[in-house]
This record gives structure tokens, C-alpha cells and sequence, in this order.
């Protein structure tokens, strides 16, 4: 019999998700693992570092961003640094993601405009019973991230150090960068919004590590099938 | 950078920012005349005493010319060029390089900091070192060349065509020092008016293809260089310079694209948010 010792209990999902994830504890499942959740939030600050240093400089319109990094000179100087850092946690997100972001034949659907158009709605399509641990959309976010994360650095490299590299780099360099960043914009509110307000439920899968039966069976049948979801009665 | 925040008509990154535009000056310029240039340097001495810059090492590459191009501390620079001449002979061609001071400027329009680069009424392109942050972009941005960057202050730097002369109704210090009179200062007009008169000087002695070099692509600049051979690339001139199109392209384009997705975005999400609320499982269990 254990001693019961107040003030010193920690909750079994923290202490289960922090190494093993697609498991069931309780009412809960661990969707992301501990290292899972660091890595996520280490590519989320150093994007909003880089952003917030990156947006002043690509328009006066954002110019009051500066503040938050000390000003438009400490943002040249930081936004640099903050995205090699950011490109480093990107490979970690890279290695740690890559086996359950490989697309599956069963997910063909989700690239039909009619089912994408449903999936807007929050209506029900055939398309969308199949999938892994991540659906298409998502998956399709981590692959353009991973991506995008490469040619902002190959572009970066040349804005960073101007004087090394001739003038045609330089002008496709911004142009290259500019053009990630715009894709990068859109993707990220979508990834927020679906993370957030859009989706209750999906925040708590980044912070504490879980999400219930019901939003896996409504968000990720084919994952919740395939850990054991719809046999177990606890 | 002085003190002449009331004549600024352009700002860098600004729409309206810096600018005032209050008091209205006549366009200047210089006037180069390169058929007159003996190469003498004294424009490139005066320019380093005036401005106050550091003795930079020169560079020996077998010609007269003291650096291979401009730099941080050396703003003027005459470029020595040889040309095999059709008599047999050699043609030595001597052109003061500097800050063009474009009616368009490229490295403004690149510019990302607000009030970094400004261009007063009369002309004058000038770079307030207070508000720069030393990217680099008005370096890419400048068809000639001519921005260049300060390791040491993380600045950049360039001819100011002594603009703390002008305003207190001096010439520039390299047309002080010049000793041939290949260099003058005033209006624009009358800079061009002399120009016009001694390219026809020059085509009426045997110099046909004599030209006024005032390049239209950035809409004129404030240095107006008589060539006695009609043709800048021999003087190491851009034929026909512009604001490069990539930069054109990036801030005028892809920039106004790039803003108006992000909010399009943004408001898109939160009329779907207004539509279609959250998504919830059927037993409301999240």
C-alpha cells in the first residue's frame, strides 16, 4: 500500500506522456509524446521570433512589431540568428514527424475539391474515415513547413551576408524569401485557427499531450482504430 | 545626413514618414567632363578632407586608379581606363565615380527602414546613418553600385554630393579642388545646357559620337558626365541603368501580394469561424 503523499501526485497522463504517446490512460490518449510537444513549441517561438523580427523589416505597415525585439536594428541583427535556430528545430520536427507524415494511398479522397469543400464545413465525407495519425491537410502543412524552412534558409543566407554574393542572387534571394513567407503566412493562421478556436479540443494535444475518445473518433478515425479505440469499453 | 528635414521630398519606407517637402530648392547637379579630367585626384582628396574619411590603403592593380571601386571611407573615385585607340595608340579615359544621385533612386526604393535613405527637393540622395540598419538592400538596389557598407559602424555609407556644403550655398569639395574646371556645380538646367554646348563643342573637333550621359532609365541623375566617346561601358557606366527588376518586382508586386493574402487570410478565418463555428463530436465531449 502506498503512502499517500499531498501536494506530490502527478497526474499518470503527464507522467505516461512523457515518453510514450498513442497510448490510452484512463479517459485520455496521448496524442504527443513529451519531446514531441518541446519540439513543436521550440519551432513555434523561434518562428514568431523570426517573425517578429522579419514582418518590420519586410514592411513599415509592421513597423511597430520591431518593439518587441528591441527596435528595427536589433531586428536586423536578431532575425538572422533566430532563423537558423528556427531551420535546426525544424529538422528535429523533421526526423521526429517524418515516418507518420508519409501520404497513403487511402488518403486520394482528401484531394478532391468536393471533399475539401465538405471538411470546410465540418461535414461528413467517406474520404476522410481512412488516414493515419495526421489527415492530408495536415500533413501537407508539415511538408511545406519542412520545406519552406530549407528555402528560407538557402534564400536567408545571401540576404544575410549581401556583400559576399553577386547582385542577381541577392534580388532572387528576396524574392525567394518573400514568396515562402507569403505561403508560410497563410498556412500558419490556418494551423492556428484549426489548432485553436476551430478544432476544441486539438490545443490540449500540444500542452498537456492529450485529447479524448470523441475527438479522436471524430477527428482521426483511422488513428483511433488503429490503437485500439473502438475495442476498448474504459 | 545634416539638417535639412524640410526640403525631404522622398523617404525611404515611408509613405509619408519624412517627408515634408516644405521648402522647395532647384534641382543641382554636378557636371563631369571627362574630356577635360587629367586624373589628377584632387576631387578624390578633397572629398576624404571635407567628409572627414579614413585614409584607406590603396590598391595597386597596374593602373593609375586608387581603389578597384568605391568604399565605406572613399565616396569619389576617379576610374582609369584603357582602350586600345583606332590610330594604334591607347585611349586613356578618366571618369570621377560616385554617388549618382538618381531622380529614382534604387537604393530608397530597396530601402527598408524608414528614413534610412532620403531625397531632398533639390536633388540630393542622402543616407541618415542614425535610421540605417545596414542590410545591405540599397547595395542591390543601385544600378551603379555605389552603396557600401561600414564593418566597422554597420553602416553604410556614400557621397552626399556635400550636401552641408550645398545648403550654405558652397559647391561640393571635389569641384572646389579641381583644377581643370573638368568639374562644375549648379542648377541642373544650367548643368545640362553647358553639357549640351560641349558635346557639340566636342562633335564639331572630331568627336562624333560625344555624348551627355544623364541616364532617363532612373530619370536623370544629379551628375551629368560628358563622354567624349559615346559610349559608357568604356568609362565603366551602366549603358542603360534602372532600378534593378527583381527589386522592382519584390517590393512593388510581391510585397502588395504577400499583405493582402495575410489579411485575406486572417479575415477568411474568422468568417469561418462566424459561419461555421467549432467543430464538435457528436456527444460535445472534447
Amino acid at each position: 500500500m502506498s503512502t499517500v503523499m499531498p501536494g506530490r501526485q502527478v497526474d499518470s497522463a503527464i507522467v505516461t506522456g512523457r515518453t510514450r504517446e498513442d497510448v490510452f490512460v484512463g479517459s485520455e490518449i496521448i496524442r504527443h509524446r513529451r519531446a514531441s510537444r518541446l519540439i513543436h513549441w521550440s519551432v513555434a517561438l523561434t518562428f514568431f521570433i523570426a517573425l517578429f523580427s522579419g514582418m518590420p523589416i519586410w514592411s513599415p505597415l509592421f513597423g511597430w512589431m520591431a518593439a518587441f525585439v528591441g527596435g528595427l536594428e536589433t531586428a536586423r541583427i536578431i532575425h538572422p540568428y533566430a532563423g537558423v535556430l528556427f531551420f535546426i528545430v525544424a529538422i528535429l520536427q523533421f526526423v521526429e514527424w517524418m515516418r507518420d507524415m508519409m501520404f497513403s494511398s487511402d488518403e486520394r479522397g482528401w484531394w478532391r475539391p468536393s471533399t475539401i469543400t465538405r471538411y470546410m464545413r465540418w461535414e461528413h465525407d467517406p474520404a476522410m474515415e481512412g488516414g493515419g495519425k495526421y489527415n492530408a491537410g495536415q500533413k501537407m502543412f508539415f511538408w511545406a513547413v519542412s520545406l519552406g524552412a530549407l528555402a528560407f534558409l538557402v534564400s536567408g543566407i545571401p540576404m544575410w551576408f549581401p556583400l559576399r554574393f553577386p547582385p542577381i542572387l541577392r534580388e532572387l534571394a528576396y524574392l525567394i524569401h518573400d514568396i515562402t513567407f507569403i505561403f508560410f503566412v497563410i498556412g500558419v493562421v490556418f494551423h492556428i485557427y484549426l489548432g485553436t478556436a476551430a478544432e476544441p479540443g486539438t490545443f490540449r494535444s500540444m500542452t498537456r499531450g492529450t485529447v479524448t475518445r470523441s475527438w479522436a473518433r471524430l477527428h482521426h478515425p483511422g488513428w483511433f482504430r488503429k490503437i485500439g479505440g473502438e475495442d476498448r469499453q474504459d | 545626413m545634416t539638417t535639412q528635414p524640410l526640403e525631404i521630398i522622398r523617404s525611404s519606407a515611408s509613405v509619408f514618414g519624412a517627408t515634408t517637402g516644405m521648402r522647395v530648392k532647384p534641382l543641382v547637379s554636378k557636371y563631369i567632363d571627362t574630356t577635360t579630367c587629367i586624373g589628377c585626384k584632387a576631387c578624390e582628396a578633397a572629398c576624404q578632407e571635407w567628409n572627414d574619411l579614413r585614409t584607406v590603403a590603396t590598391h595597386q592593380e597596374g593602373t593609375y586608379q586608387t581603389l578597384p571601386a568605391l568604399d565605406a571611407e572613399f565616396w569619389n573615385l576617379i576610374k582609369f581606363k584603357e582602350r586600345p585607340a583606332n590610330d594604334g595608340g591607347v585611349m586613356w579615359l578618366m571618369r570621377k565615380d560616385q554617388c549618382m544621385h538618381c531622380a529614382e533612386p534604387g537604393c530608397l526604393e530597396a530601402c527598408p527602414a524608414p528614413g534610412a535613405i532620403v531625397q531632398y527637393s533639390n536633388g540630393i540622395v542622402d543616407v541618415d546613418a542614425t535610421k540605417c540598419i545596414g542590410c545591405g538592400y540599397c547595395a542591390t538596389g543601385c544600378p551603379f553600385d555605389v552603396p557600401k557598407f561600414n564593418a566597422k559602424t554597420g553602416k553604410m555609407a556614400k557621397c552626399t554630393l556635400c550636401i552641408d556644403r550645398v545648403e550654405v550655398g558652397l559647391e561640393p569639395a571635389c569641384i572646389k579642388a579641381c583644377p581643370t574646371g573638368c568639374l562644375q556645380f549648379g542648377t541642373k538646367d544650367a548643368m545640362v545646357a553647358m553639357g549640351h554646348a560641349r558635346v557639340a563643342q566636342l562633335k564639331a573637333n572630331g568627336f562624333e559620337e560625344a555624348m551627355l550621359y544623364d541616364p532617363q532609365g532612373v530619370n536623370g541623375t544629379g551628375v551629368v558626365t560628358v563622354l567624349g566617346h559615346g559610349h559608357p561601358e568604356w568609362y565603366d557606366l551602366p549603358v542603360n541603368p534602372h532600378v534593378p527588376w527583381g527589386v522592382r518586382l519584390w517590393k512593388q508586386i510581391v510585397r502588395p501580394i504577400g499583405m493582402l493574402a495575410a489579411f485575406v487570410t486572417v479575415l477568411g478565418v474568422f468568417g469561418h469561424y462566424t459561419t461555421y463555428g467549432p467543430k464538435l463530436p457528436p456527444d460535445g465531449d472534447v
